[in-house]
C-alpha cells in the first residue's frame, strides 16, 4: 500500500492526503514497473532491496524517503540500469528495461533519463558547455549540433545561467551554479524520466525552495523521482513513498545494513 | 568527444603527465638515436666505398686496413714498399691502383698522400666519381686538393696555400712550414670521409718529410703497358678535362720509398680472391690484402652484438617508461571513480571506459613520439659535424627509415597493451559504477 500525497501548487499548503495509488487507473502510461525486484550486492548477502511491487505513472512527479542505508541510492541505480537486479524485472517506458543488453541499457539511459547527483558531479575539469555536450554524445541522438546548441541556450535562459559560463571550468562554478548545470546536463536530451538523488542536502530553506521551483518547472512533463532522507520535501511532490513501505522486508531488519557491502565493492 | 575529454583530463593532471611524457620522450629518442646511428653507420661505411677491388698494405688486422685507409680512422699501418708496389702494378690482373701515405694533418684533418689516379678510378657511394667543384687535381708537386667540407669550413679557395703538419692529431708541433701546398681543386661534396681529407702529391709529401728528390723512372697508379699511349688511356675520355690540366704535372712518375696503403682496381672483380691469396702469401714482403666488403661484413658482424644490445637496452628503457605511464594512470584511477561513475550515469558504457582511459596513453605515446622525432632531427643535425670529424660517421637523409616506423609502431603496440591495465581497471570500475560513487 502506497501513500499518496497531492500537493496544491502553493508550497506553503501542505495537505497531504493519502489514498490506494494506481497509476494505471488514472488513464496514464506506466513510466516505471517495478514486480518482485530483489538485489543484494554479494550471492551470500541478504537482499538490501525487495519490492514486490511498483508504479509510477508517466509525468508523476515522485518523493522517495527514507534514513541512510534504506537503499534508497540502490534503488536509483537499478532505475538507472548501473546495477542489474538480482530477482525481478523493472520495466522503464514500456521497455523491459533489466532485460536489455548492458549497451541497450547504456543507450536507453542516456536517451531517457536524465540524473542529478548529489553533489552535482560534474567533470571538474571540463567547461560547462562540454560537461552537457558529454551527454548528447553518449545518447548518440541524431539531433543536430544548431538544434542542441539552441537546447542548450533554451536550458541556460531558464535555468538564470548567464551564457559565458558556458565556458568556465565546471570546478570555477559556484555550487548554486553547478546545480543548476547539474539540471541542464539532466536535461538536454529532453529525457522521459529525471532521478533527482539528494541534490537540496547541502542547502538551507531559501535555497532550497528556489532550488525546487526551478527544477519542477524545467522538468515540466517528465516522470521524476526525488529521492532525499528529507521528509520536509514531500510537499513539492505528486507522491511520496519511503522506502519502508516499497521493501518493507530489508527495512524491518537493517537500518544501515547495507553499507557495509558497498563499502566493500568501492575496494 | 572522447579525445576531447581525454585531453582535458590530462591537462587535469598536467605535472604527472608532462613528466610522464617526458620520460617516454626521452626513452623513444633513445632508441631512434641507437636505430640512427645503427642505420647510417651502416649507409654511411657501405657508400663510402665502391668500386675498389682490394686495399693492399702491411699486414695488420683487416679492419684496421680498412678503416684507416677508407674512413681516415685509427693509425695507419707501417708502409709497403716500392718494390711490391711496382710488383702490384705489373700485375696482369691489376686494372689500376692508388696509393695512399697516410699520417699527417692539415688543423685536425687527415692528410692523404696520392697520386691523380685516386681522382680519376676513387668511387662512391653507387659507383660515382669524384668530381671538381673548382679547380683540378694536381698540377704540381706541391698541390693539394682539399675535402668539400675542409673547403666550406676552413673557407679555401683555389690558389690559397696551406701548411701540413707531422702526425695526427688537431694539434702539432712540427709543422712542415717550408713546404707550403698550393690548393689546386676543391672536390664536390660526397658525404663520405673525402669532405674532411686533404690530398696532397705523394713527391709533395715526402719533400715535405725529407727534401726534393727526384726519380722520373716510376709510373705510379699507371699500367706499364699504358706508357706508350699515356694520352690514349681509357679514363682520358671520362676525364678529358683534368687531364689536359694535369698533363703538365705527371703525379704517377714519382717514386715513394713506401706508402701505406694502395687500393687495387681489377680488370676482372673474379680474380680478385686469387690475388688476394698471393698478396697474402708474398714472400719478398709481407703484405695483407683484403675485400673491402668482406672487412666491411667482418665489421657489422663486430657491431653486431652491440647493436642488439644497444637495441635490447633501450627497448627496456622504453618499456620502463610506459609502465610508468601505467602506473600514473593505474594511481590516478582512484581519484577518478566519481568521474567513472557520472560517465556511466550519462551514458558512456564501460567500453566507452575502457577506450577513454586507452585514448589517454595512446595520446601521450604519440606525442611523445612526435617529440622524439623533433628532438632526435635537431640533436643529430647538431651533432653532425662532431660525428662526421670524430666517428668519420656522415649522416644522409632520410634520417628516419623503415625501421624507425617500425619502432614507433611497436611502441604504440606496446602502450595499448600496458595501458590495458588501467583501462580494464576503469571498465571494472564502470561495470559496478552507481550515483552514489562518492557518498
Amino acid at each position: 500500500m502506497n501513500t499518496i500525497n497531492k500537493n496544491n501548487s502553493t508550497h506553503s499548503q501542505r495537505n497531504a492526503v493519502s489514498e490506494e495509488h494506481n497509476a494505471v487507473s488514472e488513464g496514464r502510461n506506466t513510466a516505471i514497473e517495478v514486480s518482485n525486484l530483489q538485489f543484494s550486492y554479494t550471492k551470500e548477502s541478504p537482499p538490501i532491496i525487495d519490492i514486490k511491487a511498483w508504479q509510477v505513472s508517466q509525468g508523476e512527479h515522485v518523493f522517495l524517503s527514507g534514513p541512510s542505508g534504506s537503499g534508497k541510492s540502490t534503488l536509483l541505480n537499478l532505475l538507472c540500469g548501473t546495477l542489474t537486479p538480482t530477482q525481478g524485472d523493472i520495466a522503464l517506458l514500456a521497455q523491459p528495461f533489466s532485460a536489455l543488453s548492458n549497451r541497450q541499457r547504456d543507450k536507453f539511459r542516456a536517451r531517457n533519463i536524465g540524473v542529478v547527483f548529489q553533489q552535482f558531479n560534474l567533470i571538474p575539469y571540463l567547461s560547462v558547455a562540454q560537461n552537457i555536450n558529454a551527454a548528447v554524445y553518449f545518447a548518440s541522438t541524431n539531433v543536430s549540433k544548431t538544434a542542441s546548441d539552441a537546447k542548450l541556450r533554451h536550458l541556460l535562459d531558464k535555468l538564470q545561467l548567464p551564457s559565458h559560463v558556458l565556458h568556465a571550468k565546471a570546478d570555477a562554478l559556484s555550487i548554486g551554479q553547478q546545480q543548476r548545470v547539474a539540471i541542464a546536463r539532466a536535461l538536454i536530451n529532453d529525457p522521459q524520466l529525471l532521478i533527482v538523488d539528494e541534490p537540496t542536502s547541502a542547502l538551507d530553506t531559501d535555497a532550497r525552495d528556489s532550488f525546487m521551483s526551478l527544477l519542477k518547472d524545467v522538468a515540466g512533463e517528465s516522470t521524476m523521482i526525488f529521492v532525499s532522507h528529507d521528509k520536509a520535501m514531500e510537499s513539492y511532490f505528486d507522491r511520496h513513498c519511503s522506502m519502508s513501505e516499497l521493501s518493507p522486508s530489508t527495512n524491518h531488519i537493517k537500518t544501515r545494513g547495507d553499507e557495509a557491502p558497498k563499502a566493500q565493492e568501492r575496494a | 568527444m572522447l579525445s576531447t575529454i581525454a585531453i582535458e583530463s590530462l591537462k587535469r593532471r598536467k605535472t604527472t603527465a608532462i613528466l610522464t611524457l617526458l620520460s617516454i620522450t626521452i626513452s623513444i629518442s633513445l632508441l631512434l638515436c641507437v636505430d640512427i646511428i645503427r642505420t647510417q653507420v651502416k649507409t654511411s661505411f657501405t657508400r663510402t666505398v665502391s668500386g675498389v677491388d682490394l686495399i693492399v698494405g702491411a699486414p695488420s688486422g683487416q679492419l684496421n686496413l680498412l678503416l684507416s685507409s677508407v674512413f681516415n680512422i685509427g693509425t695507419p699501418t707501417k708502409g709497403i714498399e716500392y718494390k711490391s708496389i711496382a710488383a702490384l702494378q705489373s700485375n696482369k690482373q691489376v686494372s689500376w691502383l692508388i696509393p695512399l701515405s697516410l699520417g699527417d694533418t692539415h688543423r685536425g684533418f687527415r692528410v692523404v698522400g696520392t697520386t691523380n689516379s685516386f681522382f680519376d678510378h676513387f668511387k662512391y657511394g653507387d659507383m660515382q666519381s669524384l668530381e671538381m667543384a673548382a679547380g683540378s687535381a694536381f698540377t704540381q708537386p706541391l698541390s693539394t686538393v682539399v675535402g668539400a667540407d675542409i673547403a666550406k669550413s676552413l673557407g679555401y679557395k683555389v690558389g690559397d696555400k696551406i701548411i701540413i703538419s707531422h702526425g695526427l692529431g688537431s694539434v702539432s708541433f712540427n709543422n712542415h712550414d717550408d713546404h707550403p701546398f698550393t690548393i689546386s681543386g676543391i672536390v664536390k661534396k660526397t658525404g663520405t670521409p673525402v669532405d674532411k681529407a686533404v690530398y696532397v702529391t705523394l713527391q709533395g709529401l715526402e719533400e715535405a718529410h725529407t727534401g726534393p728528390k727526384h726519380s722520373p723512372t716510376s709510373m705510379l697508379g699507371r699500367k706499364p703497358a699504358d706508357k706508350a699511349n699515356e694520352h690514349e688511356h681509357e679514363h682520358e675520355h671520362e676525364h678529358d678535362e683534368h687531364t689536359k690540366e694535369h698533363a703538365a704535372y705527371n703525379s704517377e712518375a714519382f717514386t715513394p720509398e713506401s706508402v701505406s696503403v694502395v687500393m687495387l682496381g681489377l680488370k676482372h672483380r673474379v680474380t680478385a680472391l686469387q690475388l688476394q691469396y698471393q698478396i697474402n702469401q708474398s714472400k719478398k714482403e709481407p703484405l695483407m690484402a683484403i675485400l673491402p666488403g668482406m672487412a666491411l661484413a667482418e665489421l657489422w658482424q663486430i657491431m653486431g652484438n652491440v647493436e642488439s644490445l644497444l637495441l635490447g637496452l633501450s627497448g627496456l628503457i622504453v618499456i620502463c617508461a610506459l609502465i610508468g605511464l601505467a602506473t600514473m594512470l593505474l594511481a590516478t584511477m582512484r581519484e577518478r571513480y566519481q568521474e567513472i561513475a557520472v560517465l556511466r550515469t550519462i551514458g558512456a558504457g564501460p567500453f566507452t571506459l575502457l577506450l577513454l582511459i586507452q585514448i589517454e596513453a595512446m595520446l601521450l605515446t604519440i606525442v611523445s613520439a612526435a617529440l622524439s622525432f623533433g628532438l632526435v632531427a635537431g640533436l643529430m643535425s647538431a651533432l653532425k659535424p662532431w660525428l662526421s670529424s670524430t666517428y668519420g660517421l656522415f649522416l644522409s637523409s632520410p634520417l628516419f627509415g623503415q625501421s624507425s616506423v617500425i619502432i614507433i609502431l611497436l611502441i604504440l603496440g606496446c602502450t595499448y597493451l600496458i595501458s590495458l591495465f588501467p583501462a580494464v581497471a576503469a571498465y571494472r570500475r564502470g561495470l559496478h559504477a552507481g550515483l552514489n560513487a562518492n557518498s
